[in-house]
């Protein structure tokens, strides 16, 4: 196996991460140093060349040996690797706009859901206490390697290539598993065509998640309805492009109860996707005191946040309880929901990477 | 499992309760404000929200096995 990729001598593995941090290589945190024996290890996982182009972001074309090196940066094992490749093919698809993405004010960022079996045997990536949080390696490293292959390969330094005006800390990685066993729905997988027992990647490009809180009670026979509304009132946010400019997928994370107390009342993955887009607006008269010059609605009525169902991504995950999840969209809805297959085959064994 | 350790503190007979999902953070806990032998009475989880039929039936199974522990036995 030849790789391409420059070499850079130091005399030892300290001295070899200033370098990157002085280079801009990082994302800010220390990085595993990409040694040749490490992309080497990691490349086990897959059947595919080094030299073969996965996508392009920005101004370069993303091979994967570009994408191997930094996923050992981000701390991933070879079992991690398919995910990672499949969240760049998606990056590439020219429905997701990533160029776009990369330069907005707006602090967006990808989030990369994983289904299927991959979630095991690429992971274990997490989808339950904790998912959008620390403390899981695969979801850590899988979503840290997709931010510095946007970062090294796409060019998204801040203030440069990444014209975020603050940012959000999803972009340093944003990666979770579906709770397909704990969802009363189908896996989200499905409804973009794979079957069940296929793994994918959907990504789509959101701001940071913000909690949704909502007490059930089993005694309560309107309690489906107060989800809805909450979860709507939650998209439809003042201070949200989804309010302010209108359009953009967004991304409901329904938390195994409030999931189950929706299907519990009849209500389908579609259902509470159409139920949430009419319920996700602002009253006009209310929104003429939001509003910028960009949307102003006049007259009665309501201004809705989503153009339909087709924008709301919704997956069920985390610890069972009182929070759920929306992140708001943005681009003005340039962007859209990707995804991509997970191929792996890890009929051998693979190598652990070699210690740092 | 902090109000727990205040009462023991103090003197008076104490249970922590909590559910299923808790029970490592409740070890945690007590670890942490030194008293990890604090005793504790593990529901099933969830319990809020799952109807007031529901949590009278838990309370009623429960109620024996705390007063059992606030009475000094362990279990």
């Amino acid at each position: 196996m030849t790789l391409q990729a420059t070499r850079h001598q130091a005399p030892d593995e300290a001295t070899a991460l200033e370098l990157f941090h002085m280079r801009e290589w990082t994302d800010g945190l220390p990085v595993v140093i990409p040694t040749e024996e490490r992309v080497v290890a990691l490349l086990a996982g897959v059947e595919l060349e080094p030299d073969v182009i996965i996508g392009k972001i920005g101004p370069s074309q993303a091979s994967v040996e570009k994408i191997a090196i930094n996923a050992v940066m981000a701390g991933c094992r070879p079992e991690h690797f398919p995910v990672v490749l499949a969240a760049v093919r998606a990056v590439g698809d020219s429905e997701f706009d990533i160029d776009n993405m990369q330069s907005t004010t707006h602090g967006m960022g990808p989030v990369v859901i994983v289904n299927g079996p991959a979630r095991e045997v690429c992971g274990p990536i997490a989808s339950g206490w904790g998912a959008l949080g620390p403390g899981h390696r695969a979801n850590a490293s899988i979503g840290r390697a997709l931010r510095l292959c946007l970062m090294n390969i796409g060019g998204a330094r801040p203030g440069h290539g990444d014209m975020a005006a603050l940012g959000q800390p999803g972009k340093f990685t944003c990666c979770l598993a579906e709770d397909e066993e704990g969802s009363p729905f189908t896996p989200l997988h499905t409804a973009f065509g794979y079957d069940a027992d296929q793994s994918a990647v959907t990504l789509v490009g959101v701001d940071a998640p913000h909690s949704v809180m909502m007490q059930t009670n089993d005694d309560d026979p309107e309690a489906h309805e107060r989800i809805l509304r909450v979860v709507a009132g939650s998209i439809a946010i003042p201070g949200g492009n989804n309010t302010q400019i209108g359009n953009g997928p967004v991304i409901v994370v329904l938390n195994p109860i409030h999931a189950g107390v929706l299907a519990n009342a009849g209500l389908s993955r579609e259902d509470v996707c159409e139920r949430l887009t009419k319920l996700a607006v602002t009253p006009n008269a209310v929104m003429r005191g939001w509003a910028t010059k960009r949307r102003i609605p006049e007259g009665d009525g309501d201004l809705p946040a989503l153009r339909g169902p087709e924008d709301i991504v919704l997956i069920v995950a985390g610890g069972g309880g009182m929070y759920s999840a929306v992140f708001s969209g943005g681009l003005a809805g340039s962007t859209h929901p990707v995804h991509a297959p997970i191929d792996f085959d890890f009929s051998c064994e693979l190598p652990g990477l070699p210690p740092t | 499992m902090r109000d727990g350790a205040i009462f023991a503190k103090a003197g008076l007979p104490a249970v922590a309760i909590v559910t299923e999902a808790f029970v490592e953070l409740a070890a945690f806990t007590a670890e942490a404000v030194g008293m990890p032998a604090v005793p504790r009475y593990v529901l099933p989880h969830p319990c809020s929200g799952t109807g007031d039929e529901n949590l009278a039936r838990v309370a009623r199974e429960a109620a024996p096995g705390i007063i059992d522990l606030l009475e000094g036995h362990t279990r």
